[in-house]
């Protein structure tokens, strides 16, 4: 991935240049101040790497979506909270699944497909 | 102008990609992307090397964009069709930056990188390589482009959109959720703005709603349309989809993208800014 909207060692330092998505989601080391939700996409126990993660907020309107990564993964920076983790992939798969964050958290889901 | 004259589906793209005068144009911000697999025939363009300045925030000037076309191969009798991941913000962005330089022929592929993703559509590695062209653009066209004076004088008298989702407009997100939340400028929006989030002008696949659905979706959030249109978002990315949206989907004159948009706004001295959800 190129620089400069994931040019991150630790939350809260970021500088994001662009708005683009990053595949997998923008790296991090720590939850820092941030109420991180993230976790990977699996189907039959493996990785999808094509598909994509949207978070929706409390009452279902889109709030953010990442291109799956190479082993599936996505991550989000949402507010403390609950929203719902939608994940499409090839061949009209849909799936949801209601999450919560807190601030200087990194809550960790797997979504089976 | 009907939707055909500035959208193309992903049968289109299969009939026509090898036509000498059709030019298929990967547009990203990170252009990663494009280099693991891209439509077959598309050429790539970065958002942020391409077609940013590198010192001044602001975009390459006229001649750097005759530069970046004429080394391309993209001519200015070229049909180019715009493409590219986060449903098309980017391609959007660069649809509305052609027009900004005059070019004529340009469309968006309905749905971007995602439905043809989606459809599990053909990607491939190669880079096709295209002959060096003489692309003379025109001056830009103020038009369609909003700067920070008209985005003040324009509260309470235009109308203001503001494309991003509703927490990043009360105030709550100071960046998209996929980004980690800038602490750089102040959170909020500009006082009258109406918050009609980009997403909604799009299904889930990337693809755009009806034009029915969008002026259903305009009008029922106090958006007037006798009245000339300011758009704005955070970066003028999501913003550009919007215009997209209202100037060449729906024919609305006079809508600009501001593309200064919250990072330039929220961080300028004096100016108002109102918290929360609007009314």
């Amino acid at each position: 991935m190129s620089g400069d909207t994931q040019a991150t060692t630790a939350v809260g330092q970021a500088v994001a240049a662009g708005c683009g998505a990053p595949a997998g989601g923008a790296p991090v080391s720590s939850a820092g101040n941030q109420a991180i939700v993230q976790g990977k996409v699996t189907k039959d126990g493996a990785a999808v790497p094509v598909g994509y993660a949207r978070l929706l907020n409390a009452d279902g309107e889109f709030v953010a979506e990442v291109p799956l990564g190479d082993d599936g993964g996505f991550r989000f920076f949402a507010a403390p909270g609950d929203w719902t983790l939608r994940v499409l992939a090839p061949g009209g798969i849909s799936a949801d699944l209601g999450v919560s964050a807190a601030t200087g958290e990194i809550s960790e889901f797997e979504v089976a497909v | 102008m009907s939707r055909s004259d500035v959208l193309v589906d992903a049968d289109w793209v299969e009939a026509n990609r090898d036509d000498p005068g059709v030019v298929l144009v990967e547009v990203d911000e990170d252009t990663s992307a494009y280099d693991k697999g891209h439509i077959r025939g598309a050429i790539k363009i970065d958002w942020k090397s391409d077609l940013q300045d590198p010192v001044r925030r602001d975009f390459v000037d006229r001649a750097g964009f005759e530069a970046l076309l004429s080394e391309r191969g993209i001519s200015n009798d070229d049909t180019v069709i715009l493409y590219g991941g986060n449903n098309n913000w980017f391609a959007a962005y660069a649809y509305w930056y052609f027009k900004l330089y005059g070019h004529q022929n340009v469309k968006l592929l309905d749905g971007g990188r995602k439905k043809w993703e989606l459809d599990s559509r053909e990607l491939v590695t190669e880079v096709p390589q295209r002959a060096a062209t003489t692309y003379k653009a025109q001056e830009q066209d103020s038009s369609i482009r909003a700067f920070r004076d008209e985005v003040v004088a324009a509260i309470g008298n235009k109308n203001l959109i503001d494309v991003r989702s509703p927490d990043e407009f009360a105030g709550r997100l100071l960046a998209p959720a996929h980004l980690p939340q800038e602490q750089a400028q102040r959170g909020g929006h500009v006082p009258t703005a109406r918050n009609v989030p980009w997403s909604k002008a799009a299904e889930d696949d990337g693809t755009f709603k009806s034009d029915d659905a969008l002026r259903e979706l305009y009008s029922g959030a106090g958006v007037d349309f006798g009245t000339d249109t300011i758009a704005y978002c955070r970066i003028g990315e999501r913003s550009a989809h919007t215009w997209f949206v209202m100037h060449e989907l729906l024919g609305q004159a006079n809508v600009k993208n501001y593309d200064g948009s919250w990072t330039e706004y929220g961080s300028l001295v004096g100016v108002p800014i109102e918290l929360g959800d609007g009314s």
